[in-house]
């Protein structure tokens, strides 16, 4: 019988791990997001997107000297022209080669002030920046006469914010943060993981039942066998699918972070990138709400396949099932402002909730151990309970063709299998 | 197959229901069926759509369980013993559509039991034999209605079972398969399986079944061997030829008559005396040319004993 269950496993896994949607949906996604993390880092270096060019024209003679490097420093094309060859630039200006001019008059000095003349008007952020540039070169000049402007002017370049935790032994901030960005990313994580399979494992029951097989295969094998085989089969093409993407994943943090490192802005990256990988303990609770979760959803959404007689009547009675892994990440957010409250921990209990939450709420640091053992006991007892309820529905919905079943008749499928 | 399992069991009918009845609801579909299955017979389950063909054959299977009565395979529960030893094509056919033809046809032996290599070359000797074999690595979708069903067939028959259970096997199929299929399933029975088929062809059930069952709104009507059901009922049909008045025909004692060239078919109540009707053909002025009692057809006694049970 062991022979039948590995033979409904393997044709399940490859019948699905051969097709081009796996391909497509397993390389796509990751490729994605390496695009738009590109995209994003490059627009973050270009200071907002594309070229912008400046000609610098100075009439107080000592401003350009400072403006102009820190200018090009913020990420714009400088040019400085003499007085009185502006004029030269109008041409330039109204073919679009140049995107602006900045005049610089007594004014910059005693105020901070300058005329800008240009064809398009610079972005808040590109004002800013030319702003600050200009504040600062003036004090600069300014300073330069005074007699502690040495001093004065390593104020200017500004120091740095050094904080000290009151108590040594609490994990550092960086770590709680790290606990928070797994336990979102973990909980995100398993969102999709159980709505995705979930749903691919009620595809696969009702393509059993609608393309009338399951009886055939139902006359070798007891219908526990073979919902079984199809949750497992399902589940191992979403290990496949998570094994390709974490490697990917550590192929990219290992070699392809560097590489795309001088496309970030400066500082843009000043993290500590090994105090974000969890720990053994936090790893080890993920798998077993993966595991866990997934079975528990995989029975509801076969139970759910093995009722329907069309796709469209799955969507509908889907529904209910899709809500349970939904509100878990609606209330995943404010749960995590305060993790350790009473309604966190009520929330994070409840089995169905558990995948989610209460991972989340351990990759935080916010559950104590006996929390997450009680969470453990309680989703594997509502497993029982579901798969054996599943199981019923499942063997006799499956050979049911034509109308839903009424909650009466549903009731009647549980009790008397 | 060792011998040994064969002996062990070979005491038992391949097929034993014992009061067999299941409810879906408020709706018996099957009330109180006894029947046995020799082995090696032919065996026919006959009935019009609806009357508890589909819901017997599903627990034979082992698919449904029984509210009440039992079902004995070769002597033991359906649900316990090795399933191996059937093959079964049921009234829906259905197969994985986008599976490739010998890879579905490997998966489905491989669920009885049967060893990957040996499958892979069974199936495509039928596949050959059915003139299929060109189309092995296609998916079945894109195959014609009546392949797909040679494919089925195909499935259930890959693992050489002992008995062979077939729920309408011959419908659906244009007449040049129907023989195709028939003659397969004689073969079979000649190399000694045991068949039980459903249907409700009668024509087909006569020219094939050694043995019978009749089923009408979920009862058994009767069970036999064909022989033995006609040798009972020779008494009920009568074929007579003849000339002028024929009101005599419409009497209490005719169930049902059927209008030939020359003459009338006359299916009896049971019990009725045929020489009765001769009486009275001849009181009413009717010149008889023949008088004959014939075997009656597989139809005609269902319709005799279905309008029994039903009255």
């Amino acid at each position: 019988m062991m022979s039948v269950l590995r033979t409904v496993v393997a044709r399940e896994y490859l019948e699905r791990v051969r097709t081009r949607t796996f391909l497509l949906s397993t390389l796509g996604l990751p490729l994605l997001m390496l695009t738009l993390f590109g995209i994003s880092a490059v627009m973050g270096a270009r200071g907002g997107g594309g070229e912008f060019s400046v000609a610098l024209v100075d009439r107080t003679g000592v401003l350009a000297e400072g403006l102009a490097p820190r200018l090009a420093a913020a990420g714009f094309e400088v040019e400085v022209v003499e007085p009185g060859s502006e004029g030269d630039l109008e041409p330039r200006l109204a073919a679009g080669d140049l995107d602006g001019v900045l005049l610089l008059a007594d004014a910059a000095l005693e105020r901070g002030a300058a005329r800008w003349r240009g064809g398009s008007t610079p972005s808040t952020l590109r004002r800013l920046g030319m702003q600050q540039a200009l504040t600062q070169s003036a004090l600069e000049v300014r300073l330069r006469d005074s007699e502690d402007g040495a001093a004065l002017g390593a104020l200017l370049a500004g120091g740095g914010l050094e904080i000290e935790p009151l108590d040594p032994d609490d994990p550092d901030d960086i770590q709680r943060d790290a606990g928070m960005v797994a336990g979102f990313a973990g909980g995100f994580l398993l969102y999709v993981v159980l709505l995705v399979y979930g749903s691919m494992v009620l595809r696969a029951v009702l393509e059993e039942k609608t393309g009338r097989i399951v009886e055939i295969i139902l006359a070798s094998m007891k219908p526990s066998q073979l919902m079984l085989g199809k949750i497992v089969g399902v589940g191992a093409v979403g290990l496949t699918q998570l094994a390709i993407w974490i490697g990917l994943g550590a192929l990219v943090l290992g070699t392809g972070i560097t590489s795309a490192l001088p496309l970030l802005p400066e500082g843009g990256l000043d993290l500590d990138l090994a105090a974000y990988v969890p720990s053994a303990g936090v790893l080890l609770f993920f798998a077993v709400c993966f595991l866990v979760g997934y079975f528990l959803y995989a029975s509801l959404f076969a139970a759910v396949g093995a009722m329907c007689s069309t796709e469209e009547e799955a969507q509908q009675l889907q529904f209910p099932v899709v809500m349970l892994v939904i509100i878990p990440i609606i209330f995943l957010m404010p749960m995590m402002e305060n993790p350790e409250s009473g309604w966190a921990v009520a929330l994070s209990l409840f089995p169905f909730f558990s995948p989610i939450l209460m991972f989340a709420r351990v990759a935080a640091g916010a559950a104590p151990a006996w929390e997450a053992a009680l969470s453990v006991i309680l989703m594997l007892g509502a497993l029982f309970v579901t798969a054996w309820v599943a199981g019923r529905i499942y063997r006799t919905g499956v050979l049911m063709q034509g109308k839903r079943p009424t909650l009466p008749e549903l009731w009647r499928w549980i009790r008397t299998g | 197959m060792p011998d040994s399992t064969r002996q062990d069991s070979s005491r038992h009918p391949a097929l034993r229901l014992e009061g067999v009845t299941k409810d879906f609801g408020r709706f018996r579909a099957v009330d109180g069926l006894d029947l046995e299955v020799p082995r090696g017979s032919i065996y026919g389950l006959l009935g019009p759509n609806g009357s508890g063909k589909t819901t017997s054959i599903r627990m034979i299977m082992g698919i449904l369980a029984p509210d009440a009565g039992r079902v004995l395979l070769f002597g033991e529960d359906p649900a316990r013993t090795r399933r191996e030893k059937v093959g079964y094509l049921p009234e829906e056919r259905g197969l994985y559509r986008r599976m490739k033809v010998l890879e579905q046809l490997v998966f489905l032996a491989r669920i009885r039991g049967v060893d990957r290599r040996l499958a892979s070359r069974k199936a495509s000797d039928w596949l050959d034999r059915l003139g299929l074999g060109d189309r092995a690595e296609k998916r079945v979708e894109d195959l014609s209605k009546g392949m797909q069903q040679k494919v089925q067939f195909i499935g259930s028959v890959l693992h050489d079972p002992e008995l062979l259970v077939l729920d309408e096997p011959f419908s659906g199929l244009d007449p040049i398969n129907q023989d195709v299929l028939e003659e397969i399933v004689v073969e079979f029975h000649r190399k000694g399986t045991t068949i039980l088929f459903s249907t409700h062809l009668m024509d087909q059930a006569e020219r094939l079944c050694q043995r019978v069952c009749l089923i009408s709104r979920a009862r058994k009507v009767l069970d036999g061997s064909l022989e033995e059901l006609k040798r009972n009922e020779a008494e009920g049909v009568v074929a007579m030829d003849f000339d002028g008045p024929d009101q005599w025909i419409h009497a209490p004692d005719v169930l049902h008559a059927e209008r030939v060239p020359g003459g009338v078919r006359l299916q009896l109540q049971p019990g009725a005396d045929s020489q009765d009707v001769l009486t009275r053909a001849v009181a009413a002025g009717a010149r008889i040319r023949r008088f004959q009692r014939v075997e009656p057809r597989l139809h005609e006694i269902f319709v005799r004993h279905a309008g029994k049970g039903s009255s």
